[in-house]
């Protein structure tokens, strides 16, 4: 019996490094075996999406790696064309959704959308992005790249750069980095260090500096995680023109870089990493996004099949 | 007991919430709904000298027993008030408040984008974090909570 069988995917906090361990352990294995044999881990197992924000990589990460295990996706991608919109709540949503599937994945602008979804829905809700703080499956895809690229996550110097403060990756990343020994910089413009009601939480798990200035740190560098300014988040335009494009890593960054540092980056990117970086060794965003899938697909398999894979 | 303390003629049958922090009077009453609106006796003392230095808040209310929910309110706004319940103008017992693992319903998660806050139909429950240090949170957004700043739903 796998501990993960039938659990919901609520927040990064609620595991430990060895239970991140074991997932990273499912990914390395479900990508070692042949496409024909990983199709048979969830054979004839309906994933359900409900995505109350915009986003489709998310989805279609989500999608492919049902995919990748061979089961099929069904949901509601768009809200404004729901019942929804005609004010079902989300509470009864979840429960029609839940019928019609083995588990529900479930996108919501609210705080604690997720938790309360899992005390409605009877199949198990994974949490693909709620509120401001919690993406947790983004924070395992992150941990297993730099594990996977970085052959560990112990013992790394890791800068964090762009908006600290509306990117929910960020936070749970941060969340996620707790777990391991490492030393984290946080680099961002003023008005968008990570929020004050967070660091009590944060805090407790890891210590860290902030600074306004990426060079700062920028040599001693393992991995540097860039995140996109949310234009969407911001309360004006004005603001959001103020800060965009203040950190943009170029290939005059990345010389003053160690040799071996990896770029990392949660994506959609806009104009934070420049294209010229995609082409050199250090450049591990495209990479990231492909863990993504195995990682989501590992934790799929784990929550639908008693006996792991 | 102190003559001070008995400015006002005592109650038949009541609760006297003794040992409030100073200044924290009035967000008691507030918070337990005590307004004398059912014409039952109340009496406030604000300010009231206790031990050499400290003042406490004390509030008498006839007729009025408290509640789970109440005594939860008074845990989070005043640690150290002490319930007294007064039967038959007798003291008949005393009791500590003290916070509780969770608090339910009472409590209004102060983040507004907390889902808690929403049309959903769905109460507010909070895990007490630290009791010493009266840190709450909410169960659903994680936030951690200023009980000072809490509003009650
Ligand atoms: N019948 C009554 N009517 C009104 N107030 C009363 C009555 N009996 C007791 N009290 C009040 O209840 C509180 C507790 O009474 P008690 O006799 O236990 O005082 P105490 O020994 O000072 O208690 P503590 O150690 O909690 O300070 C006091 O504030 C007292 O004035
Ligand atoms: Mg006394
Ligand atoms: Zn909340």
């Amino acid at each position: 019996m796998n501990e993960f069988y039938q659990k919901d995917i609520i927040s990064i906090k609620d595991y430990n490094k060895e239970q991140l361990e074991k997932i990273f352990t499912a990914t390395d294995k479900l990508i070692q075996l042949d496409p024909s044999t990983r199709r048979e881990i969830s054979k004839g197992k309906t994933m359900a999406y409900l995505f109350y924000e915009p986003s489709t990589r998310t989805r279609l990460s989500f999608d492919s790696a049902m995919a990748s295990i061979g089961g099929n996706s069904l949901g509601i991608s768009d809200i404004s064309s729901s019942s929804t919109q005609k004010g079902e709540s989300l509470a009864d949503t979840v429960k029609i959704m839940s019928i019609y599937s083995d588990a529900l994945v479930l996108r919501h602008p609210l705080d604690g959308s997720s938790r309360f979804a899992a005390e409605i829905s009877s199949k198990p809700v994974i949490n693909a992005g709620s509120g401001t703080e919690e993406h947790p499956t983004q924070a395992i895809q992150d941990l297993y790249t730099i594990r996977k690229e970085k052959k560990k996550i112990d013992g790394l110097k890791i800068g964090i750069v762009g908006d600290l403060k509306y990117g929910r990756t960020v936070y749970s990343l941060l969340y996620g980095l707790g777990n391991y020994d490492v030393d984290v910089h946080l680099i961002s413009p003023e008005s968008l260090k990570i929020r004050s009601d967070s660091v009590y939480e944060i805090k407790k798990r890891l210590s860290f500096t902030e600074s306004t200035n990426i060079e700062e740190h920028i040599d001693d560098l393992d991995v540097l995680y860039v995140t996109r300014i949310q234009k969407e988040r911001f309360p004006d335009e004005e603001e959001y023109l103020k800060v965009k494009g203040s950190y943009v890593v170029g290939l005059d960054l990345l010389q003053k870089m160690k040799d071996t540092a990896i770029i990392l980056h949660p994506l959609p990117r806009l104009d934070e990493i420049s294209p010229d970086i995609d082409g050199t060794k250090n450049a591990k965003y495209f990479e990231q996004a492909e863990y993504g899938k195995y990682t989501r697909a590992a934790l799929l398999g784990l929550t639908l099949n008693e006996n792991g894979f | 007991m102190e003559q001070s303390e008995l400015l006002v003629r005592r109650i038949k049958e009541g609760t006297v919430i003794d040992h409030i922090d100073e200044g924290k009077g009035l967000q008691v009453l507030n918070a337990l709904r005590i307004d004398g609106r059912d014409g039952s006796l109340i009496t406030i003392a604000l300010n009231v000298p206790s031990g050499k230095f400290k003042k406490k808040d004390i509030i008498k209310v006839e007729n009025k027993f408290l509640k789970d929910d109440d005594t939860n309110k008074l845990a989070v706004i005043a640690s150290k008030a002490t319930i007294n319940i007064i039967k038959d103008y007798k003291l008949v017992e005393k009791r500590r408040v003290s916070l509780p693992n969770e608090i339910d319903r009472i409590f209004r998660c102060s983040n507004p984008d907390c889902i808690t806050n929403s049309n959903e139909h769905i109460e507010s429950v909070m895990d007490v974090i630290d009791k010493e240090g009266r840190v709450l949170k909410c169960r659903y957004c994680s936030r951690v909570l200023d009980v000072n700043k809490l509003k009650y739903n």
